[in-house]
């Protein structure tokens, strides 16, 4: 059976459940009477607002969220998991094509199973992280708004006349018998707090200065912040609100940034090393890079996006030279320079057929590596492309093949039609790269044609080819600038808290003794000086120290 | 006062399970999302062209058993095998398998005269600058996925297979 408490105070206010202290003349109500200790002042001893006699289901786990012990004890629990996390590397942390279940294991045998195994590979991305702080985000909400809400009604309508056991039991504390008027003591001690810059409300004889009080709402704001904040950090589970990619462009390519609507054209990378005058005497000889640039264009889809069969239409939308440090930037997305590589790719080549009976030359003709045309008209002649290898090799059985889909060692096979030639057309095959020509032998293959025809290219103006490849680290994250916002509300709860104090004083006359209290929520040292100086005004001099009541913190 | 207090609890508790519950619910979903492909996960889509053009969707061969195989022509164990999953393929066809070869990102011309000198018939897919190849997690060829009428990886082969193996993992496919 439940017996209802009563908490009706002697001064006639009904209290909740759970107060501490009467909400209207601040005696306790707790049964500690006898004893003269000073006063649990938190939250000015009102009752947490979900306080109740007989919770039902969900008041429980309100409750549950509501108790400071659980959020401390969430706070402890994040913090270690979250060491958990720092054991080994992390899976977001390699850049490459790489194989958790098999990378965790090679490198730290078993313990690195057990740690792949159980998740903590990725430990801030599992669900019972993120629970955990899910679970902190809905504590920090109930805690606050279960006891800003009902401290802010107290501090709101506080009563000036305070019960003499709640001023007694204070941490500071002045007891003293005056002479004459107590009403005009009161108002005189009064205007010497005022130019302390505290706000006066005068009952009659009795007085409750206070000052600052807005440095109480500094941790609810923090509060604020922090949940902003947490919100901010899930929020970048949404799609697309977040992105942390690789992407490698030769130069002249253009790449689609996967899961976007975005390409990105690497017209040109540079890289310039240090020579060796400019580098200090330790470093001479040593390779230093000196600038990384790309020269990117920025593209956006218009059409035929999804379509694998149709070209998609781009249209630019950025031009920017990325450097380290200045990435291109463009609605939120950001491309940051990475890596680079200097391997060379052929692209195509521009190349002329010479006739070698004549002299005469046909072309030049446009030859790329990859998807070339069928079919070349030069002059009298018709070359008709007939096969094509990235990388040529023999193979096996002695039939041409490749080695790879990467223009290492292309070759080209045309049958040639024109004068002179066969009527049906003859094979011709061609090897781009000079070094082919040689290792391969080409005029051999080709037999007769080779006497009557030559395909070759005239000078380096005539091949196209990437010098290098461009890395690029792709950036998304929409939720950066809540979590900003989220950092200052916080950082301005902090300092509201922190760089202020909230001051009160009460004090009464019954019959010409005057009874003070002081409650300050820290630096007891300026609350009893701010005490003793105004005292001092009207013609009492004590030590601050004497004002010291006992208690912690005091 | 006390209604308005239960309204307050009842909003913020079911904003806390809303939110909570998409953050840890995605988080869950992203971990099946990153996990590499196994037995029994379901396949990434994708759409890609065929030889003459049109589309094909790997939805569109819901409810049948699926080889995918991805092959290159610098690839000789890949080049093997091509012909010998086109004599699988006329050994089942009418049984309602399909065998969808995707090309490694090679240009057209490379893919049509390997076609044509093998005589192939069942679908090949032109993938596109290696996406399908990426989203499929391939790291070395071939590889081939056996993909069961119910949409899920029976089996991850990685590697070239004689005839028989192909055989006795089709049998199984068809059977399941």
């Amino acid at each position: 059976m439940l017996l209802v408490e009563n908490t009706k105070c002697e001064c006639g206010h009904q209290n909740s459940v759970g107060t501490v202290l009467c909400e209207s003349c601040g005696k306790p109500l707790e049964n500690n009477d006898v004893s003269d200790l000073p006063l649990e002042m938190r939250y000015d001893g009102v009752a947490r607002r979900s306080q109740k006699s007989n919770p039902n289901f969900i008041d429980r786990i309100w409750n549950f969220f509501s108790s400071v012990k659980i959020a401390i004890y969430l706070i402890i629990l994040t913090f270690l998991t979250a060491m958990l996390g720092t054991i080994y590397p992390q899976e977001n942390t390699f850049v490459n094509n790489f194989d958790p279940s098999v990378y965790y294991e090679e490198t730290y045998g078993l313990p690195g199973k057990l740690y792949y195994l159980l998740g903590l590979s990725h430990t801030y991305e599992t669900w019972w992280f993120i629970g955990l702080l899910v679970m902190i985000g809905t504590s920090l909400v109930i805690c606050s708004l279960d006891r800003v809400l009902p401290l802010y009604r107290a501090l709101s309508k506080q009563q000036i006349r305070k019960h003499l056991q709640f001023i007694h039991r204070q941490k500071t504390v002045f007891k003293h018998s005056i002479k004459g008027d107590g009403e005009q003591w009161a108002v005189q001690f009064g205007e010497q707090l005022k130019r302390k810059g505290y706000r006066i409300h005068r009952d009659g004889s009795a007085l409750l200065a206070e000052k600052n009080r807005f440095s109480r709402w500094g941790p609810y704001i923090n509060h604020i912040g922090l949940i902003l904040f947490l919100l901010a950090i899930l929020a970048r589970s949404i799609p697309s609100w977040q992105m942390d990619n690789y992407i490698t462009i030769p130069d002249g390519d253009t790449v689609q940034i996967a899961d976007t609507n975005y390409y990105v054209k690497n017209e040109k990378f540079t890289v310039e090393f240090y020579s060796d005058e400019e580098l200090p005497d330790k470093l001479k000889g040593t390779v230093r890079a000196k600038l990384f640039e790309t020269k990117a264009v920025l593209y956006e889809c218009v059409s035929n996006c999804n379509d694998q069969t149709l070209k998609p239409v781009l249209e630019e939308v950025k031009r920017h030279d990325i450097v380290v440090n200045e990435p291109l930037k463009y609605k939120g997305l950001k491309l940051y320079q990475f890596d680079f590589d200097m391997t060379p790719r052929l692209n195509a080549v521009h190349p002329v057929l010479v006739d070698k009976q004549t002299g005469e030359t046909y072309g030049p003709f446009d030859l790329p590596m990859k998807d070339s045309a069928l079919q070349h008209k030069l002059g009298p002649y018709t070359l008709d492309l007939y096969a094509n290898y990235m990388e040529f090799a023999l193979g096996d059985n002695g039939e041409p093949t490749t080695l790879s889909r990467d223009p290492v060692a292309p070759a080209f096979v045309f049958t040639v039609k024109g004068p002179g030639l066969d009527a049906a057309g003859e094979p011709y095959m061609y090897f781009p790269m000079q070094k082919d020509k040689v290792k391969f032998s080409q005029d051999a293959i080709n037999h007769a044609i080779a006497d009557k025809i030559e395909i070759r290219v005239d000078g380096m103006e005539n091949v196209d080819f990437s010098e290098a490849s461009t890395h690029l680290n792709v950036r998304i994250d929409k939720a950066l600038p809540y979590v900003w916002i989220g950092a200052v509300f916080s950082m301005t709860g902090l300092l509201m808290g922190s760089y202020w104090q909230h001051r009160r004083i009460w004090l009464r006359i019954d019959d010409n003794e005057l009874s003070l209290g002081a409650h300050t929520n820290k630096n007891w040292y300026g609350m009893r000086s701010d005490v003793a100086g105004a005292l001092q005004k009207i013609g009492i001099t004590i030590d601050p120290k004497s004002l010291d009541n006992g208690g912690n913190n005091a | 006062m006390g209604k308005s207090r239960k309204t307050v609890q009842v909003i913020i508790l079911f904003a806390v399970l809303l939110i909570g519950g998409y953050a840890i619910g995605s988080a869950l979903f992203a971990n099946n999302d990153r996990d590499p492909l196994k037995e029994g996960s379901m396949p990434p889509p994708f759409e890609l062209a065929d030889l003459d053009g049109s589309l094909q969707r790997l939805s569109d061969y819901e409810g049948k058993a699926v080889v995918v195989n991805f092959w290159g022509t610098f690839c000789p164990p890949c080049v093997k095998e091509m012909p010998e999953f086109e004599r699988q393929f006329q050994k089942w066809k009418d049984q309602g398998l399909v065998i969808l070869a995707i090309n490694l990102s090679e240009d057209t011309l490379t893919v049509n005269n390997f076609v044509r000198r093998f005589e192939l018939n069942y679908p090949i897919l032109r993938d596109v600058n290696r996406k399908t190849e990426r989203s499929y997690e391939l790291k070395s060829y071939p590889t081939t996925f056996f993909i069961k009428p119910d949409g899920s990886i029976m089996e991850i082969k990685v590697g070239g297979m004689t005839e028989e193996d192909i055989d006795e993992r089709i049998e199984r496919l068809l059977q399941l």
